[in-house]
């Protein structure tokens, strides 16, 4: 069945992605210990990401995928390329194919979630011990994954209540 | 390309995206790892992080102060109470840091005739550079920091960074307005140091975790547990004698540092401007000997 997009409703939509992406990158490098804060954060751009490859799977599209993880790198300070490729992989993996306005339960989600970041740190892992040439130490990884999959059904839940609310739709 | 109209588009469709264009993704972020990679990255790509830096800093200057005012209100109230003690405590350290300002003073004065009598040339610091740190992001695969100072205000890239506890890295990409600092605990941190009672060197060498190995110590090194280690200057790339940390034992009895810089969060950081001793030149100047005839 085709439907007529509100092109209005588009265009904000659109902006709400582009600055909700802006804001996770920029959150993400904040000073962790800006005063006593901690020095880890959840993974915010692959969770805004995801939520948006949910919510409006065709912003969420390759070149996309490239563009925010070059951002994250060039950001972040690691060789380039890294998150690109473990985002273009992961999503290309475990996206959610299907475009339903009806929503998605929080658990299967969070379980699909919980499979794209592993596979997202894993090679992530990989291609920035590559680029060092020696193994990364899995300490704080660890540790960052648990983390970003620990704090998704939040995001997942708030995103839920502004979609019911009609903000970013 | 998305396989979608412009205006129109299939409710009961699934997400699918060009494989050409996935394919050609994936080729190009091959390839920016590939030339990317900290060991060969070409000058194109450090121009090109430099100026995204300046870019991020002036983004994230602006974002950072409102969490920097936040993180601060908790304290603040709790330091009212503190205050007249304080107040009282530092006038009695001022008095006495006065007096070994004049020590101070003389011993440098003492130093420079030394120096001047052994004809003595190091590397040595000329001035130094104030500057905020902006973004300290220690993730898992990178710790460096970016400063909101860059090659406008005088840092070259090499300069040490050290804060009011000691050594905190050294800038590795420098743009008009800001630099990235390497960290001392990053992976590609290397940095030639020395235990300060012993004059035991080594070489500290970053690996993503806060404690930075010791290595290349020796079999049996004149080293404590509690030593105070400093640089060495030994790799001609920093300054001698910045203080960086305390030698400690980990749990497989390697030796490692506790870095000064950990003591409490950095905001505010100074870049020393340092020129290195030159290499010798290719073409050097001959060195005429006098031949001294023996009388007899």
């Amino acid at each position: 069945m085709l439907v007529p997009v509100k092109s209005g409703g588009e265009n904000l939509s659109i902006l709400g992605f582009v600055l909700t992406m802006l804001l996770a990158l920029v959150l993400h490098v904040l000073p962790g210990h800006v005063g006593r804060g901690p020095d880890l954060v959840p993974a915010l751009p692959l969770i805004t990401l995801f939520i948006w490859s949910v919510r409006q799977p065709w912003y969420v599209s390759p070149p996309v995928l490239l563009l925010v993880g070059v951002l994250q790198d060039l950001i972040e300070g690691s060789s380039m390329g890294g998150w690109s490729l473990a985002y273009l992989v992961a999503f290309a993996v475990f996206r959610v194919r299907e475009v339903a306005d009806a929503g998605h339960k929080v658990g299967p989600l969070s379980l699909r979630f919980t499979l794209m970041v592993l596979a997202a740190f894993g090679i992530a892992w990989a291609v920035n011990s590559f680029a060092v040439g020696a193994p990364i130490a899995p300490g704080s990884l660890i540790t960052e994954v648990l983390l970003t999959i620990l704090v998704f059904p939040l995001f997942a839940w708030v995103f839920a209540r502004c979609k019911e609310y009609g903000a970013f739709s | 390309m998305a396989q979608r109209q412009n205006s129109w588009r299939r409710r009961d469709e699934r997400v699918r995206f060009s494989s050409l264009l996935f394919v050609v993704c994936l080729l190009f972020s091959g390839i920016l790892i590939y030339l990317d990679r900290p060991s060969s990255r070409p000058g194109v790509f450090a121009d090109l992080r430099a100026g995204s830096n300046d870019i991020a800093v002036f983004v994230l200057d602006m974002a950072v102060h409102p969490f920097r005012g936040l993180a601060n209100i908790g304290s603040w109230w709790r330091r009212q109470s503190e205050l007249a003690e304080e107040n009282r405590a530092l006038r009695m350290q001022v008095a006495e840091v006065h007096a070994w300002r004049a020590t101070a003073l003389s011993l440098q004065e003492r130093n420079a005739r030394y120096r001047e009598a052994l004809n003595l040339q190091g590397a040595t610091a000329q001035k130094r550079i104030s500057a905020w740190i902006v973004a300290d992001r220690s993730n898992v695969f990178v710790r460096s920091s970016l400063i909101g100072a860059g090659a406008r205000e005088g840092v070259r890239t090499g300069y040490p960074v050290v804060s009011v506890y000691g050594l905190v890295g050294r800038a590795v990409e420098v743009g008009r307005n800001s630099s990235r600092i390497l960290l001392l605990t990053d992976i590609n941190s290397r940095v030639a140091v020395m235990a300060d009672r012993s004059n035991a060197r080594a070489l500290l060498v970053g690996d993503n975790t806060d404690f930075p190995r010791l290595e290349y110590l020796g079999d049996e090194p004149d080293l404590q547990e509690g030593d105070r280690i400093i640089t060495s200057g030994d790799d001609n790339v920093m300054l001698r004698g910045l203080p960086v940390g305390q030698a400690i034992r980990d749990r497989d009895g390697r030796w490692r540092v506790a870095l000064f810089n950990h003591t409490a969060p950095i905001d505010l950081v100074w870049i020393w401007s340092f020129e290195p001793v030159a290499d010798p030149e290719t073409d050097p100047v001959p060195v005429k000997f006098s031949m001294t005839k023996r009388a007899g």
